[in-house]
């Protein structure tokens, strides 16, 4: 499942081949390992915040050099917007054009994280059109970014300060290496709520999180990752599947639940052993998933109503059991697709269930946020898998590099940051949000 | 009923749970899987589902039937390829189709003393990678040759090889004192007994449909590891029928003519598998959050004579089963299940016949009254051997950790299990609900 | 007082065979008159026999028996056979060897025999008596060790066609009719069967080693060694540290390759034990071992 086309264009021979041919040059991303450093050079902060001389003291704190103006010819690894107290048009112009001038001294790899404030029907016409307006730029500076290098916003909700832990969380996830292929996208954070960790490295430490269809591919790579962060771990996915599952338990020294999602009692099962084993559950990672991929005018019940059981009805009625059980703190992170956003080809079953879980974590974010919890929705897009790998190699070829601004697919681990983090507390203050990892694209299974 | 099992001096040995591959028919799915494969995974399955990894267990025994002599150290091999800590002790044991019986009847007895506080017992077979040996003469000649020192001797013993030396040996089912198949030995008893054909179809039947059942209610789905893209077992056959059976011709017995009366149908077909069992003292389950399935109370060996005709092959757990209960002061009426190896359902008949049988009881158990009959609801109710099959040294660990959870579902009671053996041996077991 | 001829060594059965080949062939030529039938007053001996280990150990790896420092008694039994065979063979002996059938062997293995051992053997012919369909005598064999009677076994064999006095009015068979009892066992015996056997025990009779050996002696194929049938059913019952008995009787021959089903039974202080035809059905032997 390597991209090899990736690998060819990045090293030896075939780089200057591909360089004197004018081939696009995917860039192997910047990707978070423990130890490295949050962000490979001096951050500058742009841009007017109440809170911006705080975020500079935080950034300070996280052992970062951070710069208020551009200085000399160095490297930046990352630009901070602060775009929070915009409130008109013509207030985006100095922090952007300034932006824009430090962008060519931005290292591979490097981030752009805007601070910005929801265009809401109740602002006036000009807040909202600024505010709206940054939306719209800071995606299209994404676009332009070369050498992995990706441009994201964190929203801060009413009476949420770019401080907030969840501000900072996002702040703290886009800039790091565990966002590299997050791109485009903003994070809203509606409260106040949560806690940065006592430490960075393991932010999921002491907790017990559930991954459904954990036997390989994605699942397998959130299992990886919570446990990496910390976390005690439950894998779950059908007994077909037990043997590998068998080996991701194994892997991360927690336990296999063989079990069929779409059973009535799934819930109350997957309670029963977090609770029993390892005496609670703090995680929730809905990632199994099936496809059944046919045009609609060809489509049978099976397929469609397979789907729908798997990827959506079995979330639903397990929810339902985890609010009824009050877990305290439950966070939830269920997988989307880009499919459920902009629609795919073949996929109006698939897309059904992934847009609907969209519209389930939306809906449900009230009722975990009642016992101190929250729920959220990752949107991968193209993500190199096993299942994808059955895509015929020229069509996985151009999806994964023409469409995305990363000029490449993802990998199940880009995917498994992004939930990590939403899983963890310091993200409590995010809730009913979907995040998409996709390289900035909307192409995808 | 009595008041339950206990002896003040031992601790409770208890059962945690069980694991096992699905179990595959001969030269099949599993056909290029080895012992040390199967017992392998069967071991990595346990250490997931109970979250073992790096741990240093007590001691983990178990063992095969048909073992290549690469094989030495089997279990303990199977040991440093799973995710168990590399320091955890292992040793193979075998005895026949009881090994994995008599390996966890034996590790139980550890925790019992409180040498071990947690172990793995379990067994693994397979017919389909079964160890091929030289012929006899080739393997003298070769072994001459190896202690030869001078090239004349060399050459002496080069000299007597025949062509015919190349043909070579596999293992056979035979018992090596009869050289009679278990199966035409079974016959013998069946006949003795009064089997009839109908029984033993309606017991295989029994059997199929209730294995078939427990998967449809995801009994096993905490209990069976796939394998190899095996997720059940391949010899089950859910939508048999009595009409199916019945047209099978007799497949064992044959010389009895009229009365040949077992066919492939109700005999355990050759199988390939591994199943293992966890154990622990109760302080070491609630230490690691792991459940309690059942107390693993007693177990009991028997053999007898069957070289001199003087008792079927595989009627030993009928003499041993007497002599546990006894020993426990219970009766064989005081079970909620009843977990009897279905080697052939001519093995269950006869010896539930036996223990019917006054005369039977009196002179070879030497009771004053028959043990009785036992409540047929209670037998083999999730399916056993004939529809699950029976690689050898698999089977103790299926039916103990099977059995575990069913007492434990129901909460109280306890279970017998019965397995016979090759050499005229048997193997039996009481268990009681957690 | 019966006279006693010291052989010296023990005469290698070949010899022997090929004599009494020669003499069964001489018996059958035409104008041949019927001689006197008289067994001769004499016991042959050899003394200071040393069994080898090595056939001891094939012997028991043949029988799938376990190996031990004791002598079986079918061993024994080769032992004296040259000592036997010299009698049959002798001049004045009054019946063919050739088609002479091996009826039965009655043993007394009065205790256990070390392989070490120094035996002396002597044979004799004796009880020269009628049969149904001829003339049947016993060959008693003797094995000492200085000088104590430790073993002792009667081979019963049969002429056919060789009568006392006048041909009796050969009376029909009444045998009951055999019903196999319920096997306990089940022997496959190979076509190499006489062969192995032979090289073990030195006794390279041709009706064992071949079929086509076997039919130049006019039988239809290789039939098995009456002394391997007993060897293997003694493997399994013989009482081991201890003397005992035992007995053979043979009644059809095994013919090669065969499935011979086998049935051993319990009788108090000893075994009974049988064979027949897995196919055929007919009885083949039938036998007892008593412990002492």
């Amino acid at each position: 499942m390597a991209d090899k086309y990736l690998e060819l264009v990045n090293s030896g021979f075939t780089k200057n081949l591909a360089k004197t041919l004018g081939l696009p040059r995917p860039s192997i991303l910047r990707r978070y390992a423990p130890g490295a450093p949050l962000v490979p050079g001096p951050v500058l902060l742009l841009g007017n915040s109440p809170q911006a001389q705080e975020l500079s003291d935080v950034l300070l704190g996280w052992g970062l050099d951070v710069r208020r103006h551009a200085v000399g010819e160095g490297k930046v690894g990352a630009i901070v917007l602060l775009l929070d107290a915009v409130a008109t048009p013509g207030q985006l112009s100095e922090p952007m054009l300034a932006a824009g001038h430090a962008l060519r001294q931005l290292t591979p790899g490097g981030r752009v994280v805007s601070f910005s404030r929801p265009a809401l029907a109740t602002d006036t016409p000009a807040v909202a059109a600024a505010r709206q307006g940054i939306d719209g730029s800071v995606r299209s500076l994404g676009r332009e970014l070369r050498g992995g290098a990706t441009a994201n916003g964190v929203v801060l909700g009413e009476r949420v300060d770019a401080t907030a832990p969840s501000a900072l969380a996002a702040l703290r996830f886009l800039l790091s290496g565990r966002s590299a292929y997050v791109d485009g996208q903003f994070l809203q954070v509606d409260s106040a709520t949560g806690a940065l960790p006592e430490d960075f490295e393991r932010p999921l430490a002491g907790k017990v999180a559930v991954v459904t269809g954990a036997a390989r591919g994605i699942g397998a790579a959130i299992a990886k990752t919570l446990y990496r962060d910390g976390a005690t771990v439950v894998v779950v996915d059908v007994p077909a599947a037990g043997d590998a599952l068998a080996k991701v338990a194994n892997l991360v020294s927690g336990t296999a639940l063989q079990l069929d999602i779409t059973r009535e009692d799934a819930g109350k099962v997957i309670i029963e052993h977090a609770t029993s084993r390892h005496g609670k559950l703090d995680i929730v990672i809905h990632n199994a998933g099936i496809t059944r991929d046919k045009l609609l005018a060809n489509m049978d019940a099976a397929r469609w109503n397979s789907v729908i059981a798997v990827n959506l009805e079995s979330q639903l009625r397990m929810n339902e059991e985890f609010l009824a059980a009050g877990l305290p703190g439950l966070r939830l992170v269920s997988l989307a697709s880009t499919s459920g956003i902009a629609g795919n080809r073949g996929q109006t079953n698939y897309a059904a269930s992934k847009g609907g879980v969209i519209g389930m974590v939306r809906a449900s974010a009230a009722a975990f946020a009642a016992s101190g919890g929250g729920i959220n929705a990752v949107a991968p897009g193209f993500i190199e898998t096993e299942m994808t790998a059955k895509i015929p190699v020229a069509t996985r070829t151009v999806a994964r590099m023409l469409m995305p601004s990363l000029m490449q697919g993802g990998l199940p681990l880009d995917v498994a940051e992004a939930i990590a983090f939403l899983a963890s507390d310091a993200a409590a203050g995010i809730n009913g949000r979907t995040l998409r990892v996709c390289g900035q694209s909307l192409v995808g299974a | 009923m009595t008041a339950q099992s206990e002896t003040p001096a031992i601790r409770q040995a208890v059962i945690i749970g069980g694991n096992r591959i699905p179990f595959a028919r001969s030269n099949g799915a599993y056909a290029n899987a080895s012992n040390q494969d199967m017992f392998t995974a069967a071991i990595d399955g346990l250490v997931a589902r109970f979250g073992l990894q790096g741990q240093r267990l007590g001691a983990v025994a178990g063992g095969a039937v048909l073992k290549h002599s690469k094989d030495f150290n089997l279990v303990r091999e199977c040991v440093l390829g799973s995710s168990l800590s590399p320091e955890t002790p292992a040793y193979d044991v075998q005895m026949a189709c009881a090994t994995g019986m008599e390996a966890i009847g034996s590790l139980a007895n550890k925790i019992k003393l409180g040498q071990i506080d947690s172990a793995i017992g379990g067994g693994v077979d397979t017919t389909s990678d079964a160890p091929i040996a030289v012929s006899e003469p080739l393997r003298l000649m070769l072994l001459e040759l190896t202690r030869a020192r001078s090239t004349g001797a060399k050459l002496k013993a080069m000299s007597k090889f025949r062509p015919s030396f190349l043909a070579p040996n596999a293992p056979g089912t035979g018992e090596p004192r009869t050289g009679l198949s278990m199966g035409n030995h079974q016959a013998l008893t069946t006949k003795a007994w009064n089997i009839t054909r109908e029984a033993q179809d309606e017991l295989a039947l029994a059997s199929h449909k209730n294995l078939a059942a427990a998967y449809d209610r995801h009994f096993f789905d905490d209990l069976i590891t796939p394998f190899a893209g095996v997720s059940r077992d391949t010899n089950l056959r859910g939508d048999s029928t009595i009409e199916k059976l019945a047209s099978l011709k007799p497949a064992f017995g044959k010389n009895l003519g009229e009365d040949a009366t077992m066919t492939a149908g109700n005999s355990t077909p050759l199988t390939d598998g591994a199943s293992v069992v966890l154990l622990g003292s109760e302080d070491y389950a609630m230490a690691n959050d792991l459940p309690m399935l059942a107390n693993f109370v007693d177990f009991e060996a028997a053999a007898v004579d069957f070289v001199h005709g003087a008792e079927g092959l595989l009627m030993a757990p009928a003499y041993a089963v007497a002599r546990m209960l006894k020993r426990n002061n219970l009766t064989l009426q005081d079970f909620d299940y009843y977990e009897i190896h279905e080697a052939f359902a001519g093995t269950v008949l006869s010896t539930l016949a036996a223990w019917e049988d006054a005369e039977f009881c009196k002179n070879k158990l030497g009771l004053d009254a028959p043990l009785g009959a036992i409540d047929r609801s209670k037998l083999n109710v999730n399916g056993s051997s004939l529809a699950a099959g029976h690689p050898f040294a698999a089977t103790g660990g299926r039916i103990v950790a099977t059995l575990a959870k069913m007492l434990h579902e129901k909460g109280s009671g306890r279970g017998l299990i019965s397995v016979c053996a090759a050499g005229g041996q048997g193997v039996v077991a009481i268990l009681e609900a957690r | 007082m019966r006279a006693t001829l010291d052989l010296g060594a023990a005469p290698s059965l070949g010899s022997l065979y090929a004599k009494g080949l020669g003499a069964g062939v001489k018996g059958w030529l035409p104008g041949r008159k019927s001689p006197q039938l008289v067994l001769p007053d004499v016991e042959h001996r050899v003394t200071a026999l040393r069994p080898e280990r090595d056939s001891l150990v094939a012997y028991q790896r043949l029988m799938g028996d376990t190996v031990r420092e004791e002598l079986p008694s079918v061993l024994v039994h080769g032992l004296a056979f040259p000592v036997a065979m010299s009698v049959m063979v002798r001049d004045d002996f009054p019946l063919p060897l050739l088609g002479m059938v091996h009826l039965s062997n009655a043993v007394e293995h009065l205790r256990p025999i070390s392989p070490d051992a120094t035996l002396d053997v002597s044979a004799h012919a004796e009880n020269l008596r009628e049969h149904r369909v001829g003339t049947q005598l016993d060959i008693v064999s003797e094995v000492r060790e200085e000088g104590e009677l430790i073993w002792r076994g009667t081979s019963t064999y049969l002429a056919r066609g060789v009568w006392l006095g006048q041909k009796q009015a050969s009376g029909a068979a009444v045998r009951e009719p055999f019903v196999a009892p319920t096997r306990t066992g089940s022997w496959g015996l190979d076509a190499g069967t006489g062969r192995a056997y032979a090289a073990v025990m030195g006794d390279y009779n041709p009706i064992h080693l071949s079929a086509l050996s076997a039919k130049a002696l006019g039988m239809k194929r290789a039939i098995a060694h009456g002394m391997y049938l007993a060897g293997r059913a003694l493997a399994g019952a013989a009482p081991h540290g201890a003397g005992y008995t035992w007995s053979v009787e043979f009644a059809t021959p095994v013919f090669l390759p065969s499935s011979v089903d086998v049935a051993f039974t319990d009788s108090g202080n000893g075994t009974e034990f049988s064979g027949w035809g897995a196919r055929s059905g007919k009885p083949h032997f039938t036998g007892v071992v008593t412990a002492l």
